[in-house]
């Protein structure tokens, strides 16, 4: 704006040239008034217009910058906050006539909650009132009574089951029907038994059973069960006739060899292929019984410090890892891992410290791999075990709490307190995976050996431990624009610095523009001619691709030394800055050359294909999409944009430069590496960053060529995920506002932020740079 | 171009030098330019030029706009062959040698005729290294060497005491006039026998004009110096021999007293006088 003013401004005797000074003259000149007035104030408005409409735009762009930033922060910032719980009702527990609890349980709308008594007694009530709505019995033999009780796995099938002192148990199933007459939802609870009404009889002897644990299934029902001395193991199978509706259940009866005393909890996971018996000692026995008829003890272990008691145990989701919380407030992750020879063993992950007291009691949620814990003095506390991330820690009632349940979307809690009154909590939680460990650092997950960065956001399964490490993914991300810019620097620049300085200008006139329409084709077409046609290629052509990285120079240079002997007529005719097109021919026949050698080369040196050869020898494996496909597909989409900047700021290195060094008798060479490089050095680093952004951003080619294996490895004949080819696979496919979807917008945040920052870091070195060496 | 204009002019500088009284003993040819024609594609540039100038002497050439002067003194150190689609035809010869001959090396040549331009054009680099160049493209890193060599060049352009205190200054911080001198150290620092100077003081006030023109004085001493200039003023003072150049041709040529007070040539004295230009 200044400087648009600036002749008017200023007094002509400060005009340094005589130009300007020409111009100062000018309103001594006599004009019309009227029409000079009119045209002088028209010269402003256009002046101010012209101004503003460069502000608007400038601001515009900024302003729409700030806008996407900010969007991204709104919808990645509720992954940031923490949790919360807010009481909704207070009441007495209903029917408390029918014996205490031992179980609550709350169905998926968290309307009709439920408790079971250690009579035999099952209440529905409405969770936030306290309304009965059903009370069954069981039907418990006359002269038996209930000695012990467990939930099934897995949970949200809702069985339970009721060991009695004769040695018989009775297995019960919640069932809740969901109805919408007039369009209302009305839920009914009702009860049902998935192995008849009749107690079944587990021990002959009618020993009382002491502890039991339950798998309920469609075809397969795994019941474990503690008597005085013996830990039995019962398997009911129902085998379908092919021809017939009616079904006949096997029964496998076997015991435990592991003794029978101190055993305090037993837990089978719901692939009824694992069984834990946990002893009050704080030892763990863990059994494999895939096979019902003969269980097999695999390791025994001590799980908690010496001097300290197992208190509460629990299954986390998945039935994959065992929280353990003992009497110093320790709650402890214990997965099975596989070892180097592939045996299972329990493996302890994590440990959080939950409390300075005993952790009484730990109930997992059922769709994420959270966790709640209630210590000895009544905190609950809600946890990820992922994340390894405290979510809420309150006290929730004055009383000391006797029962708890976390509801099946983890939303709300049940808890009945020793004072008798039940309290219902509204519970929000909404992303308890992330926390900046969980995205950056190692994380040992379930049943991997050992923490380890990985992306993997989702599965087939329900119960999975999504594994969001965004650290893969930048790792891919710079490691596809290092093998990008590896190919793209050497070749653009040098073409440039070529085609800017040595080239004959009629030649440059040709090259200069076919080298930026490269820069007009779609990525996607690179994308799918480097998937689909040089991937293959390369496999088979491997050594030919290295034969030719070292042909075409040796080629180039017996070229060049050959020219010195060349007839002086024929190197006469042809016009200087035109030489280079006679390397094309040369290239060619050396690139043709390379791949001919290649088949007898590899037959001589590798015995084979190169790769097995490195598979055998060095250990490298081969993938088919690797980095060396993206590095020559992303390579040749920078090239252009590299190429184009660079090739500008070598030829507008001022003439009178390159002629003064020329003129103290510098050769074009040295002229070139002193003078111009020098002077286009701004103008050359700018080039390269921006075909670095380029890189990080570009998206079509990497998606189509990389193979989108989120792996950190450093090797060339590896593929990679990046982050905006992750945005793009993904996106589509994750829930809107979940934690994914969120995790999605950190992603294209972090991307953003990356080259914001490499950007602006990069326009502070340019800049620098131009203030040295800039001659203008 | 019509053929009558291509007429060839060979002026006697011999005899001439034998007439100077200013000189005690007898001139050195340094350059002897025969019959140059020169082509900017289809367009004749010059015509058939021959002149021979003194060793340590100042000849100036004088003409207006676009009359084949610069051109003439570029083809001196060769810096046409970098202009697209030039033919030369004659020949230079720099001691008794033809500059224009296949086998003569080209980046040699010009550090024998350093030369200096219109427009400062130091490199974005430091004082210290602009006046070294000259030196370490040569190969020549020696630190004493380079040191002793940037004192004596700057010194012999006039420039030391200015910047003997910020030799490691980037050199386009100096004034205009003082960049001028540092092109000169530039170009001496390679001790050449001829010095080409193209309008070296047209960009610059009138003190660094001044300057630059008692530094030419001094320079005369040791080098042989061929001056472009538009200020016939200045080619009056600072000159012994001037050239008189019109239309791509040589017209007259002469002791620069004699020239400008006696000229031969009725276009001569029309120039002079200011009747075009």
């Amino acid at each position: 704006m200044s400087e648009i003013n600036a002749p008017i401004k200023q007094p002509p005797a400060t005009a340094k040239d005589g130009r300007s000074a020409a111009s100062g003259m000018e309103p001594k000149r006599p004009m019309k008034i009227s029409s000079g007035e009119y045209h002088q104030r028209w010269r402003l408005i256009k002046d101010a217009l012209a101004r503003y409409g460069v502000v608007a735009g400038g601001l515009g762009v900024i302003v729409a910058i700030l806008l996407i930033f900010f969007y991204l922060l709104y919808v990645v910032y509720p992954l940031f906050i923490s949790a919360s719980a807010e009481p909704i009702s207070e009441y007495p527990v209903p029917e408390q006539a029918l014996g205490s609890t031992v179980l609550l349980a709350i169905e998926e709308q968290n309307e009709v909650a439920a408790r079971f008594t250690d009579s035999g007694q099952v209440v529905f009530f409405e969770a936030a009132s306290g309304k009965t709505i059903l009370t069954q019995a069981l039907a418990i033999p006359d002269d038996a009574h209930i000695t012990s009780f467990a939930q099934g796995r897995p949970i949200k099938e809702g069985s339970v089951i009721y060991g009695l002192s004769d040695g018989r148990a009775i297995i019960v199933k919640q069932q809740y029907k969901v109805t919408y007459p007039d369009n209302v939802r009305l839920i009914t609870p009702s009860l049902k038994y998935p192995l008849g009404k009749q107690p079944l009889v587990l021990d002959e002897s009618g020993a009382a059973l002491e502890e039991i644990a339950v798998k309920v299934g469609n075809n397969s029902t795994t019941i474990v069960a503690k008597t005085v001395d013996k830990i039995r193991l019962i398997n009911f199978k129902k085998e379908q006739s092919l021809f017939a509706d009616e079904a006949s259940l096997t029964r496998t009866d076997s015991i435990l060899d592991l003794p029978a005393a101190g055993i305090a909890d037993i837990l089978i996971d719901k692939e009824e292929s694992n069984l834990y018996l946990i002893s009050n000692d704080g030892r763990l026995g863990f059994f494999d019984i895939s096979d019902k008829s003969s269980p097999d003890l695999k390791q025994q272990l001590n799980v908690v410090d010496a001097g300290q008691k197992i208190t509460s145990i629990a299954f986390l989701n998945g039935d994959l890892s065992l929280m353990i919380g003992d009497s110093s407030g320790l709650v402890s992750q214990w997965s099975m891992v596989r070892d180097q020879l592939n045996r299972p063993a329990m493996q302890k992950i994590r440990a959080f410290k939950v409390s300075d007291k005993a952790v009484i009691a730990i109930n997992s949620e059922q769709r994420r791999k959270g966790f709640m814990t209630i210590d000895a003095d009544g905190i609950v506390g809600i946890y990820h075990s992922t994340a390894e991330r405290e979510m809420i820690k309150e006290r929730v009632s004055d009383a000391l709490p006797s029962v708890v349940i976390l509801s099946p979307r983890a939303n709300a809690l049940l808890l009945q307190s020793a004072a008798g009154n039940m309290h219902f909590w509204h519970v929000d939680n909404e992303h308890p995976e992330v926390s900046i460990k969980s995205l950056w650092q190692k994380v040992w997950y379930e049943s991997y050996p050992k923490p380890a960065y990985i992306w993997q956001s989702s599965s087939a399964n329900n119960d999975f431990e999504p594994k969001y490490s965004l650290t893969p993914l930048v790792f891919g991300t710079l490691k596809a624009a290092f093998y990008a810019m590896l190919v793209a620097i050497p070749l653009a620049l040098m073409g440039a610095i070529y085609t800017a300085y040595f080239m004959a200008p009629r030649m440059r006139v040709y090259v200069k523009p076919l080298i930026e329409i490269m820069g007009a084709l779609p990525t996607v077409i690179l994308g799918f001619l480097a998937g689909l046609w040089l991937a293959p290629f390369m496999e088979e052509h491997l050594t030919g691709i290295f034969a030719m990285l070292m042909i075409i120079p040796i080629g180039v240079m017996l070229f060049a030394f050959a020219w010195q002997f060349l007839p002086k007529a024929i190197a006469e005719n042809i016009p200087e800055g035109w030489d280079a097109a006679l390397l094309i021919p040369v290239i060619l026949l050396s690139g043709w050359l390379a791949f001919q050698l290649s088949v007898p080369l590899e037959a001589y040196l590798f015995h084979g294909t190169l790769q097995d050869w490195l598979q055998a020898e060095m250990g490298i494996g081969y993938d088919q999409r690797n980095s060396l496909v993206v590095g020559i597909a992303m390579g040749f989409a920078v090239i252009p944009t590299i190429f184009s900047i660079a090739e500008d700021a070598i030829f507008s290195v001022p003439k009178h430069l390159t002629v003064g060094s020329l003129a103290l008798g510098a050769t074009p060479w040295q002229t070139m590496i002193r003078v111009v490089l020098l002077t286009a050095s701004p103008g050359i680093f700018s080039a390269v960053m921006i075909g670095f952004g380029r890189a990080v951003g570009e998206t079509m080619i990497v998606l189509m060529a990389t193979g989108n294996t989120p792996v950190m490895d450093f090797s060339v004949f590896q593929g990679m995920r990046t982050l905006a080819a992750n945005i793009a696979v993904e996106m589509p496919e994750s829930e809107v506002d979940s934690t994914h979807y969120r995790i999605l917008f950190l992603a294209a945040l972090v991307l953003f932020m990356f080259t914001f920052v490499f950007n602006t870091l990069a326009e502070v070195i340019r800049q620098r740079l131009r203030e040295k060496y800039s001659s203008l | 171009m019509t053929a009558q204009h291509v007429r060839t002019h060979t002026i006697d500088v011999s005899s001439m030098l034998r007439d100077q009284k200013k000189t005690a003993e007898p001139n050195q040819i340094c350059i002897k330019v025969e019959n140059l024609n020169l082509f900017y594609a289809e367009k004749q540039a010059l015509h058939g030029v021959s002149m021979e100038m003194a060793k340590k002497k100042v000849t100036a050439y004088i003409g207006p706009s676009g009359c084949g002067k610069s051109t003439l003194l570029r083809c001196i150190n060769r810096m046409n062959d970098l202009v697209d689609k030039v033919t030369i035809e004659g020949k230079i010869l720099l001691d008794d040698e033809n500059i224009y001959d296949k086998s003569v090396n080209v980046a040699a040549l010009r550090r024998r005729v350093g030369m200096v331009f219109q427009k400062p054009n130091p490199f974005p680099k430091s004082i210290f290294e602009n006046v070294t160049y000259g030196l370490r493209i040569q190969g020549i890193n020696d630190k004493r060497i380079l040191e002793e060599t940037v004192e004596n060049a700057l010194r012999g352009a006039a420039l030391w005491d200015e910047v003997k205190d910020r030799l490691n200054d980037n050199a386009l911080g100096l004034s205009g006039g003082q960049q001028q001198r540092l092109v000169i150290a530039r170009a001496i620092a390679i001790e050449p026998e001829v010095l080409l100077l193209d309008e070296p003081a047209s960009a610059l006030d009138p003190i660094s004009t001044l300057k630059i023109e008692e530094l030419i004085n001094e320079l005369k001493e040791k080098y042989t110096i061929v001056i472009v200039t538009h200020n016939m003023q200045q080619a009056a003072r600072v000159s012994d021999y001037t050239a008189f150049m019109y239309m791509g041709e040589l017209i007259e040529m002469g002791t620069t007293s004699e020239l400008f007070t006696n000229p031969q040539k009725k276009q001569t004295e029309d120039y002079i006088t200011g009747r075009y230009g």
